[in-house]
């Protein structure tokens, strides 16, 4: 009976894998298609999506723009985050609990409702530029990323260490940047990895901050599988891919996969 | 020695009291400041809007969200979407979960990477592969039509089968991972020992497993639940307006019939169902409801 | 012991003779808690002093404020003359060994070592002869290219101390170095860093909350009690002279004998207690509350010349056995009350239950005022 049921859940997981890669691999297959539509199996192979890309340049733009406002916001959460967290975890500041919560509760609210709200302030406060917005609303995106990983990383750094550096003729922050970055770099790769990706993949925060001219990539995206999908689409969202698995195992490299999940 | 009653004391000096100065506190400042200015400021003034009419202080967004059948119809589908989603993903997660927890070794870790993998890759890519497989001539219809399950294709996209198997497709390991992480945590051997005591395993799993693994369910359903009663993007591509959720008003209500108010009532619904939810979930947590007896 | 240091009452401060680290009147609080009491210290130069107490004594800020990772609330601390009091951690250089080590896991054994002589601007050849020559100190020579996380616990404390002197601080503080050793290689450690820091001449403060490392590796120790200096003395004045019942009884085993002064002359007094008349070196008067305090090893077994001894008969209650010696505990109604008695060698008679007769010099015992509160 107990073999039965692990044998059932080996059943499971495995229909489960299969299941999640499906719409993945579809992607793919039909970016190498020869035809125009989706039709399965393909009649044929063919790079000429790929061609296309280059071509596309509102995408192309839209892939830069993204690219840009993930880097850049994931970048200034790592510092205001990292700095937070030390405060947080030294006690420096009262209710350092309720702070970490609230530092970290963005990624509790949904998207839509943060995106809605930075949409009204960005009017209330006659902020009209849509590159500014969006980086601003990006850093509220990443912080709670950066807090999560790198509270746990500073949950396991010893901060006598900042203290012996300081003897050693350190000032507090050359000693922060000396000896607590180092350490907790696995903490700063894990949480910026993961940070760039859910900027670089919001949509439900972006759609209300982009204009016609300044488009982040998942609303291109989106926009074009809902007005003309063609396999262009399939072909960027395939390059997507490959770019999210070579980050991951550069990442996986660095600091190891295990230790990355386990946050 | 004494560094443990500085910790202390540090502990005590956080009430309000008398908490000293230590400039030190300063490096907190830029993050509080700019998570304060563009964020709670922001959501505090959205949730202040839906108070709000051009007449000044007004109920009205409220009383036309939830004095009318179709805006309730539509909170209530937003409701079904997500307990449906997350009945599902628990049923289907659950078994998976347990087997990836039980193996060891390499495999582990394999395949602890490709549950991890699509979760990485873009939702709006996911969705967009979703609808090619939903087409009459894509790959459901083909495995359905080749294995004798029906004569001919049948239109799937937008039905109600493509927004569930699309909504579990995308929300699925955020249910697993938890589960997985409580699991893995699990010690065996009292599986064994409830074994031994001579109980069956229905009884064991009711009895052992399930309460020890229910902080994993709690936190995989919260998750799941709370992200799929705010899905936009894969509602909206797989069925589009024939199952109108809150987030499809939202949107519509800033970006096409510019009615803030409406738009701002619906996101505080929302908002409070979220907080509802995670409020909830960790007062489960904390009073595991399988150990009550 | 040539350098005149106590520790004072403010009221004395006049007198004080500056030595060279000078803790003068310093007072921290946490919050409501007055962590240290307008404490002072004065340590010589190339003196090894022991911060000696148990744990929330004040002995761990205080070495915290000399290292100015903590600020005083008032008073003020030198060293060799110069105020440190407002002088950020960084520039006192001030070397500190900490508990764990504190060793920066993310770089070798030799890049630890050169961490502060990168810091202050030493150019890079002569850091490299300071670095081996600082491994050559702690006999770690062989291990400079290794990471520090590879090392065993005793070698990770070496390389600590290596770090901590190299940069040749004004004054090492040492915060419990050996908490984390087991005890056979804590007692080579301790030996082996006495001799290293002798070697140097580096004034030394150590903090510590084991006794017996502070009696073996002290000029002196400053026995510490809720945040102030109970005694400061030689490790054989703190032993054999405390000044207070709580120094008598924190350092080494005592007994204490709870009683009543009844009369006394030529410089002593007679207590009446549950073990009968006991005399004692004093001058209290009588109907004072007293409690009376001796070491187990200057109880002998057998009755003893009146004039010099004091003999009393007590039921024997326990008996340990450590090998070299045993330990025999006497109790009386008082719970608080014990008598411990060391012997060398065992008479065969003795066990629980027996009556023994046992004696002690009237020199060796110790009259304290009775604790408040403790009148039973």
């Amino acid at each position: 009976m107990a073999l039965f049921g692990s044998l059932f859940c080996r059943l499971v997981l495995g229909f489960v894998i299969v299941f999640l890669f499906l719409p993945i691999l579809i992607v793919l297959t039909v970016s190498f298609s020869s035809s125009a539509v989706f039709a399965f199996p393909p009649p044929g192979f063919s790079l000429r999506w790929y061609a296309s890309l280059a071509n596309a340049d509102s995408m192309l733009q839209a892939v830069w723009l993204s690219t840009q406002i993930a880097a850049l916001s994931t970048a200034i959460s790592l510092v205001l985050g990292t700095l937070c967290a030390i405060a947080i975890t030294r006690g420096m500041i009262p209710g350092a609990k309720v702070v970490a919560t609230f530092m970290a509760s963005p990624l509790m609210l949904p998207g839509l409702v943060l995106g809605i709200a930075f949409l009204q302030a960005a009017r209330d406060f006659g902020l009209r530029d849509t590159y500014s917005t969006l980086l601003i609303a990006h850093v509220v995106i990443t912080m709670p990323f950066i807090m999560r990983t790198v509270l746990a990383s500073l949950s396991l750094f010893d901060f006598a260490m900042v203290d012996a550096a300081r003897m050693l003729g350190r000032s507090y922050p050359a000693a922060l940047w000396t000896v607590l970055v180092p350490n907790i770099l696995p903490g700063f790769v894990s949480g910026g990895l993961f940070a760039f990706i859910a900027s670089f993949d919001n949509y439900p925060v972006s759609i209300f901050l982009v204009d016609v001219r300044t488009k982040t990539l998942p609303i291109q995206l989106l926009n074009q599988v809902e007005m003309s999908p063609d396999p262009t689409v399939a072909a960027i969202s395939a390059l997507l891919i490959l770019g999210t698995i070579a980050a991951l195992i550069v990442c996986d490299r660095l600091v190891g996969l295990k230790r990355m999940a386990s946050i | 020695m004494t560094l443990a009653r500085d910790d202390l004391a540090v502990a005590s000096t956080a009430k309000p009291a008398r908490w000293s100065f230590d400039a030190k506190a300063l490096i907190a400042a830029p993050g509080l400041i700019f998570m304060g200015l563009a964020f709670a400021v922001p959501v505090l003034m959205l949730i202040g809007d839906s108070f709000v009419d051009r007449d000044g202080l007004s109920l009205a967004g409220y009383r036309k969200v939830l004095g009318d059948p179709y805006y309730i119809g539509i909170i209530g589908n937003s409701l079904q979407l997500a307990c449906i989603t997350t009945a599902v993903c628990l049923a289907v997660g659950y078994p998976a979960a347990w087997a990836l927890a039980r193996i060891r070794g390499v495999w582990q870790v394999i395949l602890f990477a490709l549950i991890f993998l699509p979760l990485t890759v873009s939702i709006v890519v996911k969705t967009f592969g979703l609808t090619i497989m939903m087409r009459r001539d894509g790959i459901i219809n083909f495995l359905l039509v080749n294995l004798g399950f029906i004569e001919r294709p049948m239109r799937l996209v937008f039905t109600e089968f493509s927004l569930y198997f699309g909504m579990v497709n995308v929300f699925l390991p955020f249910m697993i991972l938890p589960l997985y992480s409580v699991m893995r945590m699990l010690d065996p051997r009292l599986l064994d020992a409830s074994a031994s005591l001579g109980a069956g395993p229905v009884h064991t799993f009711l009895r052992v497993t399930l309460p020890l693994t229910m902080p994993g369910v709690i936190a995989g359903g919260t998750l799941v639940f709370s992200i799929s009663v705010a899905a936009y993007v894969t509602p909206g591509l797989l069925v589009g307006d024939r199952f109108m959720t809150m987030s499809q008003v939202m949107a519509k209500a800033y970006l096409n019939i510019r009615d803030f108010q409406l738009g701002a009532s619906m996101a505080v619904i929302m908002l409070v169902i979220s907080a509802a939810l995670i409020l909830a979930s960790s007062y489960l947590v904390r009073t595991p409801g399988g150990e009550r007896r | 012991m040539s350098q005149q240091a106590t520790a004072l009452p403010p009221e004395a401060e006049a007198q004080h003779e500056p030595g060279y680290l000078a803790v003068s009147n310093v007072t921290k609080r946490f919050g409501a808690a007055t962590v240290l009491d307008s404490l002072s210290l004065s340590v010589g130069r190339a003196e090894f002093v022991s911060l000696l107490g148990p744990s929330g004594c004040g002995k761990t800020t205080l070495l915290r404020l000399i290292a100015g990772l903590l600020a005083p609330d008032q008073g003020a601390i030198e060293v060799g003359g110069r105020d440190l009091t407002r002088v950020a951690a960084h520039r006192r250089n001030i070397g500190v060994v900490f508990q764990n080590y504190a060793l920066f896991p993310h770089l070798t054994v030799a890049e630890n070592i050169a961490y502060g002589l990168r810091a202050k601007g030493v150019p890079k050849a002569e850091q490299a002869k300071k670095v081996a020559d600082a491994l050559g100190l702690v006999r770690m020579e062989a291990f400079a290219d290794r990471a520090v996380t590879a090392l065993s616990g005793g070698q990770q404390q070496r390389i600590a101390v290596a770090r901590a002197v190299v940069v040749e601080p004004s004054l090492l503080l040492l915060d419990e170095p050996f908490s984390a050793l087991d005890r056979k290689l804590r007692e080579t450690m301790q030996i082996e860093l006495r001799h290293i820091l002798r070697d140097l001449g580096i004034t030394s403060i150590f903090v510590t909350h084991d006794q017996d490392e502070a009696l073996v590796m002290s000029d002196r120790i400053a026995v510490m009690n809720e945040g102030r200096i109970e005694h400061l003395g030689t490790p054989s004045e703190v032993y054999a002279r405390p000044k207070s019942l709580y120094t008598m009884e924190f350092v080494g085993q005592s007994s204490r004998i709870g009683g009543v002064v009844t009369g006394g002359r030529d410089g002593l007094v007679e207590i009446d207690t549950p073990f009968g008349l006991i005399r004692a070196p004093g001058h209290f008067l009588s109907g004072s509350k007293v409690v009376v305090g001796v070491r187990p090893e200057a109880i002998a077994a057998g009755e003893g010349p009146a004039g010099e001894y004091n003999t009393v008969r007590g039921t024997v209650a326990e008996v340990i056995y450590f090998g070299s010696r045993t330990l025999l505990h006497f109790r009386t109604a008082q719970d608080d009350d014990r008598l411990h008695v060391e012997l060398n060698r065992l008479p065969d008679t003795v066990s629980p239950g027996v009556e023994m007769t046992v004696r002690w010099r009237v020199d060796d015992s110790r009259v304290f005022p009775a604790p408040a509160g403790d009148d039973r």
